[in-house]
């Protein structure tokens, strides 16, 4: 479907952000883009979205219908956030009534805080990404692409999150993501690309080779009294969810990496409740919140 | 594009940035005009010299309204940068439509005149005019070329300094010199006319020039 071949990109006559990049997304399949900050995975993403037009190279076979969403969604407007994903149906080429209904429903299955009328420049970082992941979905995308998607949205969101993805791979998108975190590429992606000095190389898939095996650890402030530091879980190897339980903290970590965060947490004054083997379905612990990344 | 337009257009109404320009015209104009008596052809000619920075102004503010990632996701939701382009055109001019309208009708308020169907039809070429000039002025000095908020100030004054003074380049100069000479304006309707279409030339460069440098730095 999507084929990127030799795509080379650099902005004027600075350094060269993507070189030979070759790259083919079917449909159905759900990619991930891994890499540091600075990399080149948002250049690469709006390439694929049609964007950003390679300084040499082809991008061929895009589908039609794009769905983007970016890692910033700063919103000043003063439009209610259902305003504006029914205007953004409109330009999609929806009746209003539709694409007001479809964005109510969008916000309402992503929870948005302050409802659907909440004008866009009152939204927190998290609700604000969360409108933008709604306009992204109005219509079936035959590409959908998501810019750090995880980042800002709480626990309850990352789950839905997830179900979109499934949603728009099975009936027959395709989904290209990018993320820092490899755990989270390592759930939900089917193939994954890194980069690395603007160079694209393939990897092996999470799905494909089965889910990577998942531990869940409870953590608690310690009985004596000591104060546990506040750590950000998500930036620690492996860590795919952190949410808050009464005082404590579930993580669910992958295999791989659960030793490393659980000395850390340790060193950190923190006390463990619990470890267990994690299942893999995406749903969060009940009535937890999320700990801001 | 009609869905476009539209939300272009609210999104610079909720803003309420339209509000400075449009007092600016409202103003000027009742000041250049008020207990004018003079033939109506000189009047008009004094709305659409305002015209041109007002709608330079309102393509500024229209484009500059929202930032990149926003655009961006108007850009994937139309279908690319050239329609989204062309939706902040229409959009501008649906502005300057109705400032056109507010152009045609304050003078008689301000003033005293005895006015004639050929004296609107001159008003609305002259306000067009300028109006057209004005939005390629601004799209060349929009956020989409300059990211610098200071130089794209600096080169609207002079792109608007230009438009008014150079002699027989200028479709504004041009339209200007001629009216304020004009002693009927049945006289100048047709060469302004002709002016109107060189406007609109004008204006589909600036659009060109635009959406050629943001496709290059995207």
């Amino acid at each position: 479907m999507l084929h990127c071949e030799a795509v080379c990109k650099r902005y004027s006559a600075g350094q060269w952000i993507l070189s030979d990049v070759d790259m083919t997304v079917s449909a159905g399949d759900v990619v991930a883009v891994v890499g540091t900050n600075g990399s080149g995975k948002s250049t690469l993403l709006k390439i694929l979205a049609g964007l950003s037009q390679p300084t040499s190279g082809t991008v061929s076979g895009r589908p039609p219908t794009v769905g983007y969403v970016p890692d910033r969604f700063t919103a000043h407007e003063r439009i209610s956030a259902v305003s504006y994903l029914t205007h953004m149906g409109r330009i999609r080429g929806m009746s209003t009534a539709a694409a007001r209904s479809r964005g109510g429903e969008l916000l309402e299955r992503l929870a948005l805080v302050g409802g659907p009328t909440a004008s866009l420049r009152t939204l927190s970082k998290g609700n604000a990404q969360k409108v933008a992941l709604a306009q992204a979905l109005l219509v079936r995308p035959g590409l959908l692409v998501l810019d750090e998607p995880w980042s800002g949205l709480d626990a309850s969101a990352h789950g839905v999150l997830g179900d979109f993805i499934d949603e728009v791979a099975g009936q027959g998108g395709a989904v290209v993501f990018t993320d820092h975190r490899e755990a989270i590429t390592g759930t939900h992606a089917t193939s994954a690309y890194a980069i690395t000095d603007g160079r694209v190389v393939r990897r092996g898939g999470g799905h494909t080779e089965g889910p990577a095996p998942m531990v869940e650890l409870t953590l608690t402030a310690p009985a004596a009294g000591a104060v546990p530091a506040q750590l950000d879980w998500y930036a620690l190897p492996g860590v795919v969810d952190a949410a808050r339980r009464g005082q404590g903290i579930v993580l669910r970590v992958t295999r791989e990496h659960s030793d490393t965060v659980l000395m850390t947490a340790l060193r950190n004054r923190w006390s463990v409740d619990a470890v267990a083997r994690a299942s893999h379905d995406r749903g969060s612990p009940t009535d937890a919140r999320s700990v801001a990344p | 594009m009609i869905s476009l337009v539209r939300y272009m257009f609210t999104v610079l109404l909720l803003s309420q940035r339209y509000l400075a320009p449009l007092l600016l015209f409202t103003g000027l104009t009742a000041v250049l005009t008020s207990s004018d008596t003079g033939p109506l052809a000189a009047t008009y000619s004094a709305v659409a010299g305002v015209m041109l920075l007002c709608s330079a102004w309102l393509t500024i503010a229209l484009i500059g309204l929202e930032d990149p990632a926003h655009r961006a996701i108007v850009v994937v939701t139309a279908g690319g940068h050239r329609r989204v382009l062309l939706g902040s055109v229409a959009a501008a001019a649906a502005w300057c439509l109705l400032l056109t309208a507010a152009g045609l009708a304050l003078p008689m308020v301000f003033g005293s005149h005895t006015v004639r169907p050929v004296d609107l039809a001159l008003g609305t070429e002259a306000q067009l005019i300028s109006a057209f000039t004005g939005m390629a002025i601004g799209l060349v000095c929009s956020r989409l070329v300059f990211r610098r908020q200071g130089y794209a100030l600096v080169a609207a004054l002079v792109l608007l300094l230009a438009a008014l003074l150079a002699k027989g380049v200028s479709p504004v100069n041009i339209m200007l010199t001629d009216l304020q000479h004009a002693t009927d304006s049945a006289d100048v309707l047709g060469s302004t006319g002709v002016l109107v279409a060189a406007a609109v030339l004008l204006l589909a460069v600036g659009t060109a020039v635009t959406h050629v440098i943001t496709v290059r730095k995207s």
